[in-house]
């Protein structure tokens, strides 16, 4: 892992035929893999009912906002941020403080923070060349740190309830669901629409090039995780309304559900290739192997482990992949 | 001065852990001339005892990042093997390190196999196992932490030898100087540096690259296997998570160890340097007793300072404003004082 260039390919130790056949065996056990989830669903009392696919749904909000954010940052070849789930609990703790000046004024002030945050570690990241991965490790760190200083630690509590039509629901789907859509719109719009998104996708694709070229390295990662701040915030103000206060225990398991459904959605680990939207399904198929293996009464350790795994197969299987196109 | 020079000149390149070490160490001393505390022995022991575990974690990751790649899953290790060796240990304590140190063996190979074999990035494979084993060390504990009902390995762990050390700190520093011997006076360490430094020089040398690989993730594997089973013995109890802190800690200790990002740097000893000269600091934050934030908010920003100037074009900018500036073309020797300076 040389500087940036996380995942730069590498010359692999087994023959191409052999790569072959593991792929094959991989992509057999993924098929498998499903055709299980399916029985399994068939099977599971509850599983097609409207009430449960609207928790599938409802509970894929607050992961796919920030996975979109972390997908950007995964196409423009840094490979992930590990602090976007403290952004995220910090963006929700500074929104309910900033209730008190009304709703709107607070959500504006919100994402502008949660951009200022990402923009200032992806100057960082793009323009020196900082590692990401420790980078956003050190960011968490200080993040964490300054919360306490500036809150002393404990809950924020919202001042007045002006903020509660964020927790309402639309057709037995909360608003975190439409705001999530929308974030993976506005996502695709910028990757596929704009100069910046194209511009991304070439840094991400080959950054030495991209370098010699004279893209604007610094801008470029200053922007990537700028709007990777911009949606942790989204994030962060939907998770302090739902909650009705914020705390940093609001990280959770965020960063890394987010970067699994990231990497589940097919993104390449090096960069360059990879879709928001193919993220929102990524976000959705672990989402629904969460609530079939909670359904049929496994422990959150399970859920969690088949999470690990599924992760590592898909890495596997887009990585042999790429490489098949490449050869 | 013809002949001091190029010694000074390996001591910049690879002298700052022990200039950093003994920096903290004249700080540690001079505590009472800067608060109404005084450092005693005990400290010694207690920052001793607080790197046995957290220093074997530095040396896990800083050996996977002399190799050029970064096992996150480090901290997953570390939590499954304390949980095992609370587990297997009901009875004798040392199959429960046995079963920890075996476990580590496996994952670090499964691991390290993907890794070498496939030519993937080091980073996402981890990740995923990161993830599959702190789920799999919340499956073996129902997602509790495990207390462990056999007091005397803890205490005996906990033992004061000569004032300072212990034998949980000793096997620490078993393990560091065996790893030192190992780098220090077999090929290993060679290969091993040269896979990280460039790998396709490497195998057109004819390093085996990939044997190199997959031994690493099992060391590493099995290192921070170690570094939980202790931990969980002296605790008395195994949890599920350990949190963040053990990475960041670990992350910091290795870096002001010398060891680069970039891959190919780096020594066991250094490592070591790095992790005492850190749990050092931390115990002077508790001498003068800091809160918790604060002495977090400086690890914090101490490791974005050390990853700042790992990064390559920070160096490259800082020599470019200073051309700008008219201070005549910027040498290499410009950088590395700037470096200098800061640490």
């Amino acid at each position: 892992m040389s500087g940036a260039t996380v995942g730069a390919p590498e010359q692999a130790a087994v023959s191409r035929g052999a790569r072959k056949t593991i792929l094959l065996v991989l992509q057999v056990l993924v098929a498998l893999a499903a055709i299980i989830v399916v029985i399994g669903a068939a099977t599971t009392e509850g599983f097609f009912s409207v009430h449960n696919l609207q928790a599938i749904l409802a509970s894929v909000g607050f992961v796919g906002i920030v996975a979109v954010g972390m997908t950007v940052i995964m196409i423009s070849g840094s490979f992930v941020s590990l602090s976007l789930g403290t952004q995220a609990a910090v963006t929700a703790i500074f929104f309910v403080w900033a209730l008190k000046f009304g709703v709107a004024q607070a959500i504006v002030m919100t994402v502008v923070v949660g951009t200022l945050l990402g923009a200032i570690q992806g100057y960082a990241i793009g323009g020196f060349g900082a590692n990401p991965i420790v980078l956003t490790i050190a960011a968490v760190a200080v993040l964490e740190g300054l919360v306490v200083v500036f809150s002393s630690g404990g809950t924020q509590t919202p001042p007045d309830d002006s903020y509660t039509f964020l927790n309402s629901t639309i057709i037995g789907l909360p608003v975190t669901f439409f705001v999530m859509i929308f974030v993976v719109a506005c996502g695709e719009f910028i990757m596929r629409r704009t100069r910046f998104g194209k511009s991304t996708y070439m840094v991400g694709d080959n950054r030495d090039a991209a370098y010699s070229a004279g893209f604007p390295m610094a801008a470029i990662g200053a922007g990537v995780f700028g709007l990777a701040g911009a949606a942790a915030a989204v994030a962060g103000i939907m998770l302090g309304a739902y909650n009705q206060g914020a705390s940093l225990l609001l990280t959770g398991s965020l960063t890394y559900d987010a970067i699994a459904a990231t990497l589940v959605g097919g993104t390449l680990v090096a960069g360059g290739k990879g879709s928001v939207w193919k993220t929102l399904v990524g976000a959705i198929v672990i989402a629904t192997i969460t609530d079939l293996l909670l359904l049929r009464g496994y422990s959150e350790g399970v859920q969690i482990m088949v999470k690990g795994l599924l992760v590592i197969t898909v890495v596997i299987v887009v990585h042999l992949r790429s490489q098949g196109t490449r050869a | 001065m013809k002949r001091i020079r190029p010694i000074l000149r390996r001591f910049a390149k690879n002298g700052g852990p022990y200039v950093i070490l003994g920096a903290v160490i004249v700080a540690f001393v001079a505590v009472p001339f800067y608060s109404t505390e005084t450092a005693t022995d005990f400290n010694v022991y207690n920052a001793l005892q607080s790197v046995s575990s957290l220093g074997l974690l530095s040396l896990a990751v800083g050996l996977s990042m002399i190799a050029g790649e970064f096992d996150l899953s480090t901290v997953g290790m570390y939590a499954l093997g304390g949980m095992l060796a609370v587990k297997f240990g009901v009875d004798s304590p040392v199959i429960g390190v046995v079963a920890a140190l075996a476990a580590g063996a496996v994952i670090g190979m499964v691991q390290g196999g993907i890794i070498a074999k496939l030519g993937i990035s080091s980073v996402p494979v981890t990740l995923g196992g990161y993830i599959a084993l702190l789920g799999l060390t919340s499956v073996i504990s129902n997602g509790e932490s495990i207390a462990y009902d056999n007091f005397s390995p803890g205490l005996w762990l906990e033992k004061e030898i000569f004032t300072y050390f212990s034998p949980r700190s000793l096997i620490m520093l078993g393990a560091f100087a065996i790893v030192a011997a190992v780098l220090y006076w077999t090929r290993i360490g060679r290969d091993l540096r040269a896979v990280g430094g460039d790998r396709r020089a490497a195998r057109a040398a004819g390093v085996r690259t990939d044997r190199i690989l997959v031994g690493t993730f099992m060391s590493t594997a099995m290192i921070s296997a170690l570094a939980g089973a202790l931990l969980a013995y002296t605790l008395a109890t195994a949890k599920p998570d350990p949190g963040g802190a053990p990475l960041v800690f670990a992350v910091t200790a290795a870096l002001l160890g010398g060891v680069t990002l970039a891959g190919g740097k780096g020594t066991a000893m250094g490592i070591a340097a790095g992790a005492i000269a850190l749990s050092l600091l931390q115990e002077i934050f508790v001498i003068v007793a800091t809160p918790d934030y604060v002495s977090n908010l400086v690890l914090g920003g101490l490791l974005v300072v050390v990853v700042a100037f790992d990064a390559p074009n920070l160096r490259n900018q800082l020599i470019a404003v200073r051309t700008r500036m008219g201070r005549g073309p910027a040498t290499t020797k410009t950088s590395l004082r700037l470096e200098r300076e800061q640490e």
